[in-house]
């Protein structure tokens, strides 16, 4: 994981994209800092110049009302303004890094999401980059704003009288000690405590996915027992946590605020007896215990902040960690203009963990515009034959050739013009009937009509209430699942693919709908190179050539016909398939 | 108020710390007054020239002698008032525990565990936010601003207070028009936070979609609008939040500036000193807080109310099923049962009817159909997870509902279809029944489940975590780690019900070997869907779609030529299919 040094900075180059938001924000800063600051100041003339002397001069006085009028609605609206400036940049940063890491994880290579949970990446994209937010909102602009305020302060009260200002700078100091002190003392803890409450929750969350398991084996009292033993645990740390909050923080800070509240009224009337020196003013003192009560407020803020800092360079190291890793390799290169669809697997070797293989040295030809089906039982490997099409996975041995050209140079556009796929689980797009079917492609509505004809979604659509501008929902209500799967198929073809691959595209689908999607690809048959893997055999009885897998091996292969009458892998499946065990009494 | 009502026990309970609190809060709110006070007279003192190096020290160390008791009790109100709030945010959540404990299968089925998650943590944290900084700005607010105003009011000069003070009331009405802004901005904050998740959740679960169909750009512009709109919430709120600075200043701005002027027009009289005023502007600081409080503790109460009422809506459900019988089961009872209709509450269709027999001590009962029998109802109904007037199960001559619910859990153990493992070591996980089994034992049951072998090839043998962060086990090996954690109970009667599903036959005829060496006298009931399970098996009964259609033995129902029979020889294909034959 990065370290703190690296992180930071990182983090802190994003916002000089936003240089002259920044720089606004930090002259609105300091405006507002100067008029904030000018109050204290303009009232201290007023008693030391009008007040006290007894001097009623109506011009003077108006001039002070005025400036301290204009001095206070200045700083109000300036400081609100800045700190909008602030959010935004903070914002704006968030979003992109929110925008890098999504992009740069949906560009990695399928297998890099084997081994992820999908829950932790996830968290990745928003729990993290939302923690880093806080960093910038919560930290950043926090210290900047509250780092000039208390400046600002320090220099008002240094053009007033600088020694009783080195009295009040004494606190600054003292704070940063108890600060340290702080941190070092409540960091453990804290830690703890964290650690504790996720506990918790974990030990409820398991109860209530175990529960009947726990009352089965009647041991309720025994995790009543464990859980209020933890959750007592606990309560303890937390109470820990906030000694050391009510030890150090809030009432320590308000400690050493009424200690220098008593040095400077020592200095004020050390120098009120000591008549030789040069008198300090009644205005001054009133300015310096307004002031000492503004920089206690920003002093104790930072502090409190600083949880979040360390919290929040954890997470940045999480999320740059995914930023920087590797998008696919993307060959450039296209094919040859004329390539019909031929394809072939030249002894291809495929394992997903690297340990145990799933497809064992396959070999097999199709030509252009064959309609090839491939069955077989769960884990056979059927399924990975479409994943190694589609490029999701690449074989770790052998070559899958596409007109004699290997699969590997291909560029994604030239793969994704080429090959089309319908998996077993349909999409569909809030969106219209019409743009479900282009998804970004730009094709022309003569185009999509041609591929909804084609697979027969086009009299589906005319009973919509708008045809192909119905917008469906994104569960697809609007459409029966056989529509949904002709939807897909539709949306394949309209891009005009060679070669067509359907995985396991009628496993979830009734009977009818299978009919429909069988119809589909016999028209289709001839035209375009059709790969069908089927659980059901009814699907691919039409095929060329069906292959029979088993265990990442081809068993057999052949037309429908001649697989039948051999005995074997594929003439049991198709007595599974069509014996019907009839249910009794029902 | 109605909160404060059903929270009067725990006040009562702790009413110690709390008058502790109240009584340290009032003592800070007074020496609080100290200080500024006395900037007033050493002010004064200056200004009139009769200032003594003796009285400085005595009013200096004075101010000291506050800080140091201020700080002291400061410390101490903390920890009474949190003590008691937090204790009540773990009582909370162990009672929800323990209440969850009792409750039968049925209510989770009506409770999703995120949303009893939610009511387990933040509703508890509401709560207890309520019975701590809740109570401490009712409290400490009310207290802290009538004091300051009495002090102002009849401790400095009357008039000079009511025109300062003209306008306060204008920052406690903003102050809760924010805090009520902020809120409703939060939640769309929260919102739109949650679309952003699903966004990423639809594009990550989905991603070989979005490779197969090149939908990376419109999946990133998709994401990218929600975090705009994410991003835009958060602007909101941060607009909203932004806007107490300048309240505070405007009113506390204009409210000095109130202050000086008709201060200035008194000390011009003669009626008011520099001290005095001094001292009221350091006052009027004091009663930021108090504006602020009430606006936070309607926040506060308003949450605390409804997290109470959404405890309490599942605090309040009693357990469906009473725990009221007195007997225990005798060790080799016969089990009747005579199931003449039962359908789950709140359905209309039966699922399991006219299903009656016995089960003799040591004998083995198999159970087959399709999916949707009524296999695991029967199981459901011998455990009174389930009741129905029409369901009678009954132990020699004692009805379920008469023995006690820990003598019939005693009594029958069962291995369910979906076996949970939890997130501990894989030697407790098998010992879940019984923490104090040695090693030996375990292991044993661990080899009479087949699963022992496995389990040494784990990392850390059977002291190797499972789950969450602990190593992934598959689907037949957790079915074996749930079996043997059944056999080391020992019961009187195991239940497998679908329990070898995902172990290949070999296994589960090498399982069933050891089963019947090991429960020679005991009597084990096996649902299954495949056949070969209960092929041995004293007695099989088919179910279909409720009701029984075949009985007898393994060589009797396939004479019979039936569902048993067909079924039978579909799974020989099934499984010549599954060899690769």
């Amino acid at each position: 994981m990065n370290s703190i040094a690296g992180t930071f900075p990182r983090l802190l180059r994003y916002t000089l994209e936003h240089r002259r938001t920044l720089v606004t924000a930090i002259i609105l800063l300091l405006l507002a800092t100067a008029a904030d600051v000018a109050g204290p100041l303009l009232i201290k003339h007023f008693i030391d110049d009008y007040l006290m002397p007894n001097q009623w001069s109506v011009n003077g006085i108006a001039l002070i009302l005025l400036g301290y009028i204009g001095a206070a609605l200045a700083a109000a609206w300036l400081g609100y303004r800045q700190s909008l400036l602030w959010n935004h940049i903070a914002q704006q940063v968030v979003r992109t890094l929110r925008h890098q890491i999504f992009s740069r994880v949906v560009s990695l290579p399928l297998k890099r999401f084997d081994y992820t949970p999908t829950g932790s990446l996830i968290s990745r994209i928003t729990n993290d980059t939302e923690s880093v937010k806080e960093l910038f909102v919560g930290v950043l602009g926090v210290y900047i704003q509250n780092i000039v305020r208390v400046v600002g302060i320090f220099i008002a009260m240094a053009l007033l009288n600088w020694r009783l200002m080195l009295v009040c700078l004494l606190f600054v100091p003292a704070v940063i000690l108890v600060m340290y002190c702080y941190r070092r003392l409540s960091t453990p803890v804290f830690q703890r405590a964290r650690e504790l409450l996720s506990d918790i929750n974990a030990r409820m969350n398991e109860m209530i996915q175990g529960v009947t398991v726990i009352q089965l084996f009647r041991q309720e009292q025994r995790f009543a027992r464990q859980y209020a033993a933890t959750a007592q645990d606990h309560f303890e740390t937390r109470r820990r946590t906030m000694q050391m909050d009510a030890l150090l923080l809030r009432p320590m800070v308000d400690l050493l605020h009424l200690s220098t509240l008593a040095g400077l009224l020592y200095l004020f009337g050390l120098n009120a007896l000591d008549s030789a020196g040069e008198l300090i003013e009644v205005g001054v003192i009133y300015a310096f215990l307004s002031y000492l009560g503004r920089f206690t407020e920003p002093l104790i803020e930072m502090t409190q902040r600083l949880n979040l800092f360390q919290q929040a360079i954890v997470s940045a190291s999480r999320v740059f960690a995914w930023i920087d890793e590797q998008p696919e390799q993307m060959p450039a290169q296209n094919p040859a203009a004329s390539s019909h669809g031929d394809i072939e697997f030249d002894g291809v070797r495929f394992s997903y963990d690297g340990v145990k293989p799933v497809l064992k040295d396959i070999r097999f030809r199709i030509a252009a515009g064959q309609f090839i089906g491939i069955v077989g039982h769960t884990g056979s490997g059927k399924s990975t034959i479409a994943s190694l099409l589609m490029r999701f996975y690449s074989p770790q041995q052998g070559r899958i050739l596409l007109d004699g050209q290997d699969l590997a140079q291909l560029s994604q556009q030239a793969l994704r013009a080429r090959f089309a796929i319908v998996q077993q689980d349909s999409f569909v797009l809030a969106a219209s009937v019409a743009d479900n079917i282009d998804i970004g492609r730009g094709l022309s509505r003569a185009d999509i009509e041609a591929a909804s004809k084609a697979v027969g979604l086009h009299v589906h659509v005319q009973k919509l209430p708008q045809g192909y501008d119905t917008v469906l929902d994104e569960k697809g209500q609007s459409l029966s699942v056989g529509q949904r799967q002709l939807l897909s198929l539709a949306r394949a073809m309209a891009g005009k693919p060679q070669v067509l691959v359907l995985d396991e595209a009628t496993a979830n689908v009734d009977s009818e709908t299978e009919a429909l999607v069988q119809q589909s690809l016999l028209k289709l048959k001839g035209s375009i190179t059709l790969i069908v893997i089927a659980h059901r055999l009814s699907t691919i009885t039409q095929a060329d050539r069906i292959l029979v897998m088993h265990q990442g091996e081809i068993m057999q292969q052949g037309s429908h016909r001649m697989l039948l009458a051999e005995e074997g892998l594929y003439r049991h499946l198709h007595e599974l398939q069509t014996t019907q065990v009839v249910e009794v009494g029902g | 108020m109605w909160l404060f009502g059903q929270l009067r026990w725990y006040f009562r309970l702790q009413w110690r710390r709390y008058s502790i609190a109240m009584v340290l809060l009032s003592l800070v709110a007074l020496l609080n007054l100290l200080p500024p006070w006395i900037s007033g007279r050493v002010v004064d003192a200056v200004a009139a020239g009769t200032l003594s190096m003796d009285q400085l020290l005595r009013q200096l160390a004075l101010i000291l002698l506050v800080a140091a008791f201020v700080y002291v009790f400061r410390y101490l109100w903390r920890l009474s008032l949190y003590s008691a709030s937090y204790q009540l945010g773990a009582l909370l959540r162990r009672r929800f525990y323990e209440h969850l404990l009792r409750q039968p299968p049925a209510f989770f089925q009506r409770h999703k565990t995120g949303d009893l998650m939610a009511r387990a943590t933040s509703d508890v944290n509401a709560v207890e936010m309520f019975a701590g900084e809740a109570m401490l700005a009712m409290f400490d607010g009310v207290l802290t601003g009538v004091v300051v105003l009495c002090v102002l009011l009849f401790g400095i000069d009357w008039r000079l207070t009511l025109v300062a003070l003209l306008p306060w009331p204008l920052m406690a009405y903003w102050f809760w028009r924010i805090n009520t802004e902020l809120h409703a901005g939060f939640v769309s904050a929260q919102e739109q936070f949650s679309v952003l998740n699903d966004r990423a959740q639809e594009s990550i679960t989905g991603i070989r979609m979005v490779k197969a169909y090149g939908l990376e750009q419109r999946a990133i512009a998709s994401f990218d609008a929600a975090a705009l709109a994410a991003s835009d919430a958060n602007m909101r709120v941060a607009r909203s939040e932004a806007k107490y600075d300048p309240v505070i200043f405007l009113t506390v701005g204009s409210s000095f500036l109130l202050a000086i002027a008709c201060g200035a027009w008194l000390i011009h009289r003669g009626e008011l000193s520099v001290g005095q005023l001094t001292s009221f502007t350091l006052y009027l600081g004091f009663l930021i807080w108090p504006m602020f409080a009430y606006g936070w503790l309607l926040n506060l109460l308003e949450r605390g109310v409804v997290a109470y009422r959404r405890l309490n809506e599942v605090m309040e459900t009693a357990p469906d099923i009473a725990d009221t019988g007195t007997w225990n089961i005798a060790p080799d009872a016969t089990l009747h049962w005579d199931v003449r209709e039962f359908r789950y509450p709140g359905h209309e269709q039966i699922v399991l009817a006219n299903f009656t027999g016995r089960l003799q001590s040591g004998h083995s009962l198999g159970i087959v159909g399709a999916t949707g029998s009524g296999k695991s109802t029967f199981v459901r109904l011998l455990l009174r997870q389930y009741e129905h007037p029409q369901a009678h199960f009954r132990f020699d001559d004692i009805p379920l509902r008469e023995l006690k619910l820990e003598s019939l859990r005693r009594h029958i153990v069962v291995v369910p279809q979906e076996s949970f493992l939890f997130s501990t070591t894989i030697a407790a996980n098998i010992a879940l029944g019984n923490p104090d089994a040695t090693p030996d034992a375990i292991a044993q049951a661990a080899r009479l489940a087949n699963v022992h072998d496995d389990i040494l090839a784990f990392p850390d043998g059977y002291d190797t975590l499972v789950g969450e962060k602990g190593i992934t086990l598959s689907g037949g090996q957790k079915q074996r780690l749930a079996i043997a954690r059944a056999l080391l109970m020992d019961a009187a009667i195991l239940v497998l019900d679908d329990a070898l599903s995902a172990v290949d036959v070999a296994t589960e005829q090498q399982i069933l070997q050891h089963l019947r060496e090991a429960r020679r006298a005991r009597t084990t009931i096996i649902i299954c869907h495949r056949l070969t399970a209960v092929e041995q098996a004293d007695h099989i009964v088919v179910l279909s779609h409720g009701q029984p259609t075949e009985q007898g033995r393994h060589h009797a129902l396939l004479a019979a030529d039936g569902w048993y029979a067909q079924m039978y020889r579909y799974q020989q294909i099934e499984q010549a299919v599954e060899e690769g034959r």
